[in-house]
């Protein structure tokens, strides 16, 4: 103990000194955080509105469906875990004991844990707690049955899986049209949706980008660095301001389809750079290995090139996902969807709660609840990445 | 329902007044005034027509742009309801075109997205609190009618702060409203009083009063009656806050349709002349039944009322009785206004009938 | 010349892939045809116009914290909303550089708070967005923490904080004189330089380098600073403004505030990176030859540190250029915002915004060819 703090903390006089200030000043930090949860913060605005800060606006009669399709999109997930999981698992390694799985998954989940408790802790139904139950067991089972598949079917498994969450999206927008969705569920949604779809514009564009063909190469360029020389708020904005001139006047299209189209073109461009990292990291020796085999391009790239490029850029995509999802506060900002974010903002002005200084107190629950989501985001993507192996082969 | 039907009747209007100009003759919507009589007998077909009026009469509701959150103005309560000024100014056209003052729609717009809705068709009329200027009729493709609400920019501070009028505020900052007219009248009339001021502009009224609060704008300026709505909001606002007196700017706030069609456009005018007029005869919704029986000629052709077996129709395309309906079920001018804006703590002013030195003046009806 | 020899020309590859790239051609082609086409009907049927001369009409709205006058055509309060960006920009480059340098070493200090205190920020501010941040230091931080003007935060007449900005002492006098006792006190350090290093190596003594310079540097500044006219000035409260020194406006400062603190924590995460990349023969290797820390990093870990965090540093300054345009949620009048309050104003939506993209593609284009201009110098130094 005496060793590991000369070690670490006071090896010489000025590191003491850093030491004793560093100390004191995070100490004094950490007691004023402390005492804004626990004694100065006031946070009766969260507990009134956390249904408006979850789920927006939601229509008390169509509350079942919003939770079928929340335990749905659990199930599909937890299949989706398990075998993306059985693609990456080493075969080496020995299973681990439960007691192992357990801690490991308490480790890696314990900010979305936290978050769940917290919103437990503050709602007044049983309903949340339901709906969290019915979640955990529904990816549980969803992991098991998994598991269970055989190899062959796995590529077929993520692609119902995809398009069944996105047909559950769609049947959820029957309760309520999208545009009037709101709380951390808009945000989630935009961000699945246009991530689902930029995906194949994104694969296109990258394979465009390294073609041989000049003119596609040249669209696909421009296509790229035109989105990615451009601020998103700008995008947004432009969508909402113009996009309506660009479609007949019958179809002037609602707020999440002028959100979804914009996050879809941007996204596009940056998933294309990192397909074509994917596509660099594959050694020219496979290409070449291929064409002695006699294989012609287009197989070549669609059966050798591409599935260890993608496999590579996975990690990267969950970045960009966590990225995206960040980013789609922009679209309450610039669209006027009462998002987590800009929700958050709202219900500070509701009459009850107006002019008291509450907005410090809200944008810290909000942001505990963006923080909670990327950062496990981003630490399953570190240890896909390691898993992996990838950059280090 | 035809789609296209529509797009190609719009080409052809625009074609139309292509032509029109061309020929330096009548404006493109005087072809279509020859249609009226049809368009009232004609169901959904009558669509071809373009005019809103059709499409009102055939759908059997009025769509009206107001907004959810302006104080006396138009408020969405709890229940899903819409109270306020320019809501009840909808009211009246439902009532005066479709005889049921209920059969209206109300769509919340922003400051911004406003014309965009009226130009796609998305409300047939917007009341919404919206000033009338040369730009805006000119290059946002609508039609201005006759103002329902005379209005004027002023400022507002706080009680103890030591202004007392805009001369005393040199070098101060002030808040207002993007995308509205407020921001460049601020900065003209302090500029014309030979001060300085520094203009801080907002996308939402939120935001304003967030900055307003916490003291980082020394006024807010907008129209008189917006800030009397806006101050009974805040927490004891009619104490802490002050208008300072006098304005300085005209908002006339009017009623906008559609640029192109003018038979809808005239219909919204007579609706909302027929509540000035009927405070001009002293009719209001509770002696509009007495009226009926009344022997002035002129109270007699207002209301429909049939003299020697016929009664006066002007022709503008509503039922006969569309003034009575307005008064019976939304009331006169002087009702709404005292009902909506007078709780705000404004006084008539500028929008009093012509006799009394107001702004109101129905022309005559007959 | 044998003909039925000669490949037809469905089957001749050269014929195929022309065909195949004018076919793509056609269909992006035909694909903005159809979107100009409803653009042309929509505006003509809605009677907007569609060409830029919307820009030499008064802009109509004035500019926060700046001498426009609303009667100004539109493309000046676009000229003044580019320097605002650049405002911010420019500081925010230098800021967050400085500050998630400091963090980044942070995380590699050898004490173990300041390696928790830097990682535990890193965290945090990494997995927010940006945009909460953006909010939370105007509406948290300077307009509900700042204190009203009345009772000012006054560190001694230095800096002063309040809800109308945050104020700083700051030079005051012509630009040009600052220009000249700039580049004048740069030049004369390079000179003395020059000197030393030529004396060290002659005499073989001691360079000092480094005190010289500064020395030498600091006495041109204040020489041609006092002869230019130079002064210094310190904010003051007077009446219910802030007068002398420099005061950063709320939002400005909010927008700054945010965009540093999200950077910064990016731009440790590299520099950590690009740290630990050097490889661990080279620390070995210079601890063998007796460099102490400082020149062990500034010698040996900098240059090659350097080299690999160029790209991804410039990939941060071209974010930090766009992610300004979030000045727009809280007021400050960047490109953005005066754009978009052009057209909420009276400019028509589609060519004020293909303005604006245009803009901001210019300047990531430049900011790119910055970046791409350095890596490749330090590629050229490095071999």
């Amino acid at each position: 103990m005496m060793i590991w703090l000369r070690k670490n903390l006071f090896r010489s006089v000025g590191d003491s000194l850093v030491t004793v200030i560093a100390g004191s000043l995070s100490l004094y930090v950490l007691f004023r955080i402390v005492r804004f949860v626990a004694v100065t913060g006031r946070w009766q605005v969260v507990e009134t509105n956390l249904a408006l800060l979850v789920n927006g606006a939601w229509p008390t009669d169509e509350i079942g469906r919003l939770s079928a399709t929340i335990v749905l999109l659990g199930f599909l997930g937890g299949v989706a875990s398990a075998v993306a999981g059985l693609v990456t698992s080493d075969v080496d390694s020995e299973p681990p004991t439960l007691f192992q799985k357990a801690l490991d998954l308490a480790i890696r989940l314990w900010p979305l844990a936290l978050i769940v408790g917290l919103v437990l802790l503050l709602s007044t139904t049983t309903g949340p707690l339901l709906l969290t139950v019915g979640v955990v067991g529904a990816v549980t089972v969803g992991r098991l049955l998994g598991g269970l598949l055989p190899g062959r079917v796995r590529p077929v498994v993520i692609v119902v899986a995809l398009f069944g969450a996105l047909a559950s999206i769609w049947f959820m927008s029957f309760g309520h049209s999208w545009d009037d969705w709101g709380g951390i569920l808009v945000n989630f949604f935009l961000a699945a949706i246009s991530i689902s779809l930029c995906f194949p514009i994104g694969v296109i564009l990258a394979l465009g980008r390294r073609s041989e063909f000049p003119i596609l190469r040249m669209l696909s360029t421009v296509f790229i660095e035109l989105f990615r020389g451009v601020p998103l708020i700008a995008l947004l904005l432009m969508a909402k301001n113009t996009l309506g001139f660009f479609v007949p006047q019958e179809f002037t299209p609602g707020a999440a389809v002028r959100a979804i189209v914009v996050f879809v073109l941007f996204t596009s461009a940056y998933v294309a750079e990192i397909v074509r990292g994917g596509l660099q990291s594959v050694p020219k020796g496979q290409i070449e290995a291929a064409r002695a085999n006699g294989l012609t391009p287009i197989p070549t790239t669609f059966r050798i090139v591409l599935p260890q490029a993608l496999r590579n850029v996975i990690p990267a995509l969950v970045g960009q996902f966590i990225s995206l999802f960040k980013d789609t506060t922009l679209a309450g900002v610039a669209l006027g969807f009462l998002d987590l974010l800009e929700g958050g903002q709202a219900i500070t002005q509701q009459a009850e709660f107006r002019g008291q200084g509450l907005v410090i107190e809200t944008l810290a629950f909000v942001g505990l609840l963006f923080w909670a989501g990327s950062y496990t985001m981003s630490r399953e993507s570190q240890r896909l990445e390691s898993k992996l192996g990838v950059g280090s082969r | 329902m035809g789609r296209s039907p529509k797009l190609l009747a719009l080409g052809a209007a625009f074609a139309l007044a292509l032509s029109a100009c061309a020929s330096g003759g009548s404006s493109a919507a005087d072809s279509d005034s020859g249609s009226d009589e049809e368009n009232n007998n004609s169901e959904s077909t009558s669509t071809s027509g373009g005019s809103v009026l059709a499409d009102v009469i055939a759908n059997d509701v009025v769509t009206c742009g107001t907004r959810d959150a302006l104080p006396g103005f138009a408020v969405l309560q709890a229940d899903g309801t819409h109270e306020g000024f320019d809501n009840d100014f909808c009211r009246a056209i439902a009532a005066a075109v479709l005889g049921d003052a209920e059969k209206v729609e109300f769509k919340d717009l922003e400051t911004d997205d406003r014309f965009t809705a009226l130009q796609s068709g998305e409300v047939d009329v917007l009341v919404r609190n919206t000033t009338w200027t040369a730009s805006r009729d000119g290059s946002e493709g609508a039609t201005f009618l006759a103002p329902n609400f005379y209005d004027g920019q002023g400022m507002m501070v706080a009680v103890e702060s030591n202004f007392n009028s805009l001369e005393d505020m040199d070098g101060t900052t002030v808040c207002v409203a993007s995308g509205t007219t407020t921001e460049g009248n601020v900065s003209s009339e302090f500029e014309r009083l030979g001060l300085t001021v520094d203009v801080l502009s907002f996308e939402n009224t939120d935001l304003i009063q967030e900055a307003f609060q916490a003291g980082r704008c020394d006024g807010w300026s907008s129209d008189v009656s917006q800030l009397a709505g806006l101050r009974t909001s805040f927490l004891n606002g009619e104490d802490s806050l002050k208008i300072l007196p006098g304005v300085f700017s005209k908002e006339p706030l009017a009623p906008a349709v559609r640029d192109g069609d003018s038979e809808w456009a005239q219909v919204v005018n007579w609706a909302v002349f027929a509540t000035i007029q009927a405070e001009e005869f002293g009719i209001d919704s509770s002696n509009v039944d007495g009226m009926l029986e009344s022997d002035n000629p002129l109270i007699q052709t207002f209301l429909g009322v049939e003299v020697d077996g016929t009664a006066l129709d002007p022709g503008l395309g509503l039922p006969v009785d569309a003034n009575y309906q307005v008064v019976k079920q939304v009331g006169n001018y002087g009702e709404i206004y005292e009902q909506h804006i007078k709780p705000l703590g404004l006084e008539r002013g500028q929008n009093s009938q012509w006799q009394d030195g107001g702004l109101l003046y129905a022309p005559p009806y007959r | 010349m044998n003909s039925s020899e000669k490949t037809p020309f469905w089957r001749n590859v050269a014929v195929l892939r022309w065909a195949f790239q004018l076919a793509i051609v056609a269909v992006v082609g035909v694909i903005i045809a159809i979107l100009v086409n409803n653009l042309l009907v929509n505006s003509s049927s809605q009677g907007i116009p569609l060409g830029f001369g919307f820009l030499s009409q008064p802009a109509s709205f004035p500019i926060t914290a700046n001498d426009f006058r609303d009667t100004q055509p539109v493309w000046q309060a676009m000229y003044e909303g580019v320097l605002n960006t650049l405002r911010v920009v420019l500081v925010g480059f230098v800021l967050a550089t400085v500050f998630g340098v400091l963090i980044g070493l942070g995380r590699l200090s050898g004490n173990w708070l300041i390696r928790t205190i830097s990682t535990v920020y890193i965290e945090i501010v990494r997995n927010v967005p940006l945009l909460l941040i953006v909010i939370f230091a105007y509406l948290g931080l300077v307009l509900e923490v700042f204190p009203r003007i009345e009772d000012s935060w006054d560190l001694a007449g230095t800096i002063i904080v309040n809800g109308r900005g945050f104020s700083i002492p700051w030079i005051t006098g012509p630009f040009v004189g600052l220009l000249a006792a700039v580049v004048l006190s740069i030049a004369a350090g390079l000179a003395v330089r020059r000197w030393r290093l030529r004396v060290a190596e002659s005499k073989d003594e001691s360079a000092y380098v480094v005190p010289w310079m500064a020395a030498a540097m600091v006495a041109v500044l204040f020489w041609v600073g006092f002869f230019a006219g130079l002064g210094f000035s310190s904010p003051s409260i007077d009446g219910r403004n802030v007068v002398g020194g420099m005061t950063m406006q709320p939002e400005y400062f909010a927008l700054l505030f945010a965009l540093v603190t999200y950077t910064a924590s990016h731009i440790a995460e590299i520099v950590r990176g690009s740290v630990q990349s050097v490889a661990k023969g080279q620390v070995e290797a210079s601890q063998a030859m007796a460099l102490n820390g400082w020149q062990r990093m500034r010698y040996v870990i900098f240059p090659q540190a350097l080299r690999v965090a160029i790209p991804p540093l410039g990939n941060q300054y071209l974010n930090l250029m766009k992610n300004s345009s979030l000045g727009f949620a809280v007021s400050y009048f960047e490109l953005t915002k005066v754009v978009t309050t052009s057209v909420g104003t009276r400019s028509p939506a589609v060519p004020a915004f293909l303005v604006l993209m245009i803009i901001y593609l210019i300047m990531s284009l430049t900011i790119s060819a910055l970046v791409n201009i350095a890596n490749r110098k330090m590629e050229v130094v490095g071999r």
